[in-house]
């Protein structure tokens, strides 16, 4: 009954996105506050249908009632408790529900903190997000219906993906689909200031903390999953360039390139237009994301052509609403003011170099990503476009992008006279550097490019720190005074200098890690030892272990130093009963920043088996990194300018005056 | 019933919470810059804190506040067109709440009905095994989670090994029959049922390992069938026909003569060049012969698939003429599940539910195995699936 409860509560779900789709929209037209106001509760609605129904599907899980089909072909009875919980978004169905129950999760959410909004911006708002909750219900419940039962029920399941059975799927999903989703926020702002015709500073601070809460959240997701691939994969890398990861990098970086010109669109009113269309641009990026992902089009073009009904409804959710936003675009942007001006040297022309990069560098990875895929169906040829040519191309556009960060915040809004001046000194220290270091590598070869990242890297921590340290005005003023200020500072300027602190940090890590870390792949004996990283790793031989679901051979080493045993570490091949597959679990040993990471290979004839061992100094640093962006975006999310009071409804019977916040 | 009136119960209030808005006494509305001219002000100030703070340069202050204070005048003129007329509850709003209160139940009970599965209770696992009644799967289901705790009783593995092997889990049929082996000792019964899981889990081949065990079978149990007709098996395939002869003719000697496995083993005499012993009623179950093996050995994995699938089709074919053959439909489902065909699966085992009633031994085989495999055995067993 309670499964039966779920799905209805589904079905009422698109029932109530139905009308919030269509009365506030005409409650705006008509101007009519009760209308408008369906939006709220109607919002507030959807996510209390959804999250009943959602509830009811994790219920399932978690009993393992093996009438539901999803559970069943997802589940088992012998499952720990967490997996049962994780597992049900680690399938098709479970996943499109997670994404809608995001989805109206930031409605309520909007709902409920935008009282500061206008009526009729966050009733058109609302109705947008209902929009995009009703083409995804729809598609939940005609092509994806986690609600199936079978009848008679078997009596055990047929397990999760034993790669999915990880502490990873618990959070990397929910968080990614936080940013992912949490985007649609701000393209529902931009569609409905385009259905206003109106848009200006206040817009901009309006669409801000959603902008921030979706970035700080994808931010944390890619990362999150990057580390999960880590040490899940057992490869050692931890960024493939595969498709799958890019469509969340693309809407990563066209958020931040939206989350800048979002800033210069609320100091100074400028790039409004292009402001509206990158909100546009970065969810549209989602949607194509989900799209890549859940149509199976990746996988094979050819198997999405034998079963397309669930790409081809995704298609058309694509078309209809990036299609549809384009459209509008193109219709009332023209009827659009633009705003203030500004010098080349300014704050705001920093903002816009970092908006261009930004750009293009998702036009390339999208490139990257998509180029396979028409060759593929135009031709049959199946190329994979890596890493080589995403290192080339996004490598070389993000040079001039984290030599510019630093600068970027010290600069004065409009126009940057003497400080602007001095930073171009800068900018001509920085090319000096270059200069020299491409000679000296032109004299010597080695590992210039390596140091010249790691100064980049420490460049972003460093101006991180010079821009606190000038606008603390240390070393002109008393240090108790200059603490003062710093305290003093608005939060979001601690989030800037935070974030771009991070990104550097993740730089250093990412340099580091690809240019100084070494591989050994040797086939080992028991008592065999190899030195890696300034350890030595021996191998003790292997140990048999069971799991709740699995069974699994453990090989052990022992690391030493110096002769002195530091630690122990094993590494593991598992076999899962259910499905008898087999994976391997690195074994991972954190030294500081750095790791050692053991992974067992096949086993060989003779009794050794092959072992593959990396030592990855500083790799620690690449997450690292995303946490600080990530805390940067929190402490900038909880910055009080961001909650103005909501104006006051009694003002209007007074008279129509300029009522204060609060 | 209980379900309807709560699933009634929770449109009601879905209604309700959207008539609320509705219903209210008609509100008036924020003047439209009322927003706007917050953010404006709050600009302001924070450009005060900012400029007493030392932050930004008297200059820069006041271009910024000439600029904000701009805004600011922009925003403030456009008010006037805030207030809508919301004087009376106009014909629009009279529809729009006949929309509030006819969509959800209309939308949610059509479509509801068309998509749910009212009918079927919850099926929590843990309430099913306490309560198993006749259900095979559940049964076994328990017999495992005993077994998952208890994994050094060896009774229990006996019980549970040939009923994998019917239901086509040749994996843990194997494991099954090993560990029975390994705690409560070999007999003749569990070598040949693990030699038969082998032969099957390699499609029909009488393997090195099968062979042993069907060796050891019959040195523990001279009289064992089903070892020593595999053995046979093993020498037809390996070309030997003369032994293969032998033994079948030996088999059939010491088998009374209306045992169920005559025809079989008629057959084989035959084909390795004797004389049944009796007239043999046709085979339903055909093995591969020596030339299938010799070719397979040879053959892709990708041909070794269609062989096999060959053989499948034919023993289908043969099945339609004599549909009367429950080991024959059994095998058939089984075999298509092992290719990994469950439409085929699905359709086989739909025609052979047909020919067979439900309530009767054979039918309840095939819902046994319907169930293990997570096939349907819909419109005969339990009418009213969903899938």
């Amino acid at each position: 009954m309670i499964v039966e409860i779920g799905h209805f509560a589904l079905v009422l779900a698109l029932a109530t996105a139905i009308i919030v789709s269509v009365l506030p929209v005409i409650g705006v037209y008509r101007r009519d506050a009760n209308m408008m106001a369906v939006a709220t509760t109607g919002s507030l609605v959807m996510f209390g249908l959804v999250a009943l129904s959602f509830a009811a599907l994790t219920w399932a899980y978690v009993v393992s009632d093996f009438s539901v089909k999803n559970v069943w072909e997802n589940s088992h009875s012998l499952m720990p408790l967490l997996y049962k919980y994780s597992g049900v978004w680690g399938n098709h169905e479970g996943s499109m529900m997670l994404w809608l129950l995001i989805l109206v999760f930031f409605s309520a959410l909007v709902a409920v903190f935008g009282r500061n909004i206008p009526e009729t911006l966050k009733a058109n708002v609302l109705s947008v997000q209902a929009w995009i909750s009703l083409a995804f219900l729809l598609f939940i419940l005609f092509t994806s219906n986690p609600f199936v039962r079978l009848d008679p029920a078997p009596a055990e399941g047929q397990d999760l993906n034993p790669i999915l059975q990880d502490f990873g799927l618990a959070i990397h999903p929910p968080l990614l689909y936080l940013g992912y989703v949490g985007f649609s926020v701000c393209f529902s702002f931009a569609v409905a200031a385009l259905m206003e015709g109106r848009i200006d500073a206040a817009w901009a601070r309006w669409v801000r903390p959603w902008t921030l809460a979706a970035w700080t959240f994808l931010t944390a997701g890619i990362a999150m999953g990057s580390y999960w691939a880590y040490y899940e994969l057992g490869w050692g890398g931890w960024w493939f360039w595969d498709p799958v990861e890019n469509a969340s990098f693309m809407p990563w970086l066209a958020g931040t390139a939206l989350l800048h010109s979002a800033l210069v669109m609320e100091k100074r009113e400028a790039l409004k237009i292009w402001t509206v269309l990158l909100a546009i641009m970065t969810f549209s990026l989602s949607l194509l994301g989900t799209f890549l992902v859940r149509s199976g089009v990746l996988t094979s073009v050819h198997a999405f052509a034998t079963d397309p009904s669930r790409g081809i409804f995704i298609l058309c959710i694509l078309a209809i609403f990036i299609g549809g936003a384009f459209m509008l675009f193109a219709w009332r942007a023209p009827t659009l003011k633009a705003g203030g001006l500004f010098a080349p040297i300014s704050r705001e022309g920093a903002l816009v170099l970092n908006n261009l990069i930004l750009t293009v560098s998702t036009a390339t990875v999208l490139t990257g990503t998509l180029y396979p895929l028409a060759l593929e169906t135009l031709t049959g040829e199946k190329i994979s476009v890596g890493a080589p040519f995403f290192n080339m191309t996004f490598g070389l556009l993000m040079l001039p992008l984290l030599i510019a960060a630093p600068l970027g915040p010290m600069l004065a809004w409009k126009r940057a006279d003497l400080l602007g001046a001095m930073q171009r000194l800068w900018i001509f220290a920085g090319l000096a550097l270059i200069v020299g270091l491409t000679l000296w590598y032109m004299q010597n070869g080695g590992p210039i490019l390596a140091i010249f990242g790691l100064a980049l890297g420490c460049w972003g921590m460093l101006g991180a720190v010079a821009d606190l340290w000038c606008r603390g005005n240390f070393g002109k003023l008393p240090v108790m005074t200059s603490l003062r200020r710093l305290k003093g500072l608005p939060r979001s300027a601690w989030g800037t200098a935070l974030a771009h602190f991070g990104l550097g940090v993740t730089v250093v890590g990412i340099v580091a890690a690809s240019a100084f870390s070494t591989e050994h792949v040797v086939e080992m004996k028991q008592g065999q030892t190899v030195e890696a990283g300034g350890y030595s790793l021996t191998f003790d031989g292997f140990r048999e272990a069971v799991g709740p679901n699995y069974t699994e051979e453990r090989g052990h080493f022992t690391v030493s130093s110096g002769g002195a045993t530091v630690s122990d570490v094993w590494s593991s091949k598992r076999l899962y009963t259910a499905r008898r597959m087999p994976t391997t679990e690195a074994g991972i040993l954190t030294f500081g920043l750095s790791q050692l990471y053991v992974s067992l290979g096949d086993p060989m004839d003779g009794g050794g088996i092959v072992v593959r061992i990396w030592w990855k100094p500083l790799i620690l640093c690449i997450w690292g990194g995303c946490l600080i962006m990530m805390v940067g975006g929190f402490v900038s999310l909880s910055d009080r300018r961001l909650r103005v009071g909501a104006p006051s409804r009694k003002a209007k019977s007074v008279k129509p005056v300029m009522e204060p916040a609060e | 019933m209980i379900l309807w009136i709560l699933l009634a119960l929770l449109t009601a209030i879905v209604a309700a919470a959207l008539l609320y808005p509705l219903s209210r006494r008609p509100e008036a509305l924020a003047p439209e810059n009322a927003g706007e001219i917050a953010v404006y002000r709050d600009q302001m100030k924070e450009l005060d804190r900012d400029r007493a703070g030392g932050l930004i340069s008297a200059e820069e202050a006041e271009y910024a506040r000439a600029e904000i204070g701009r805004r600011l005048l922009a925003a403030a003129a456009k008010s006037g067109e805030g207030a809508g007329d919301a004087s009376k509850p106009s014909i629009v709003r009279k529809l729009a709440i006949g929309v509030v209160t006819v969509v959800p139940p209309a939308i949610g009970l059509c479509l509801y009905i068309m998509l749910g599965s009212p009918g079927l209770p919850d099926q929590p696992l843990e309430a099913r095994l306490e309560n198993p009644g006749n259900d095979m799967s559940l049964l076994v289901a328990k017999a495992e989670r005993h077994l998952a705790q208890n994994p050094n009783d060896g009774a229990g593995w006996d019980i549970l090994a040939p009923i994998y092997f019917r239901t086509a889990r040749l994996g843990d049929a194997e494991l099954a029959y090993r560990n029975a082996i390994r705690l409560i000792g070999p007999n003749g019964a569990r070598l040949s049922g693990l030699g038969e899981t082998l032969v099957v889990a390699n499609d029909g081949i009488v393997t090195e390992d099968a062979r042993s065990a069907f060796e050891e079978a019959i040195r523990l149990e001279p009289g064992n069938v089903r070892a020593r007709f595999y053995v046979g098996v093993a020498q037809e395939q390996a070309g030997k026909a003369a032994d293969a002869k032998a033994t079948f003719e030996a088999i059939a000697k010491a088998s009374p003569p209306d045992a169920p496995w005559m025809g079989m083993i008629n057959e084989h005499i035959a084909k390795n060049g004797g004389t049944a012993a009796a007239p043999a009623a046709p085979s339903t179950l055909g093995g591969p012969s020596a030339d299938d093996v010799a070719a397979a050995q040879n053959m892709s994995q990708g041909d070794r698939q269609e062989m096999i699938r060959g053989m499948v089709d034919s023993l289908a074919a043969r099945l339609e003429a004599d549909p009367n053959n429950i080991e024959g439909w059994l095998r058939l489902v089984r075999s298509y599940m092992v290719l990994g065909d469950r439409d085929k699966a699905q359709a086989a085992l739909k025609t052979g539910l047909g020919h067979f009633p439900a309530d009767g031994n054979e039918g309840r085989q095939l819902a046994a195995l319907a169930q293990e495999t997570g096939l349907s055995a819909e419109g005969v067993a339990n009418p009213g699936g969903t899938q």
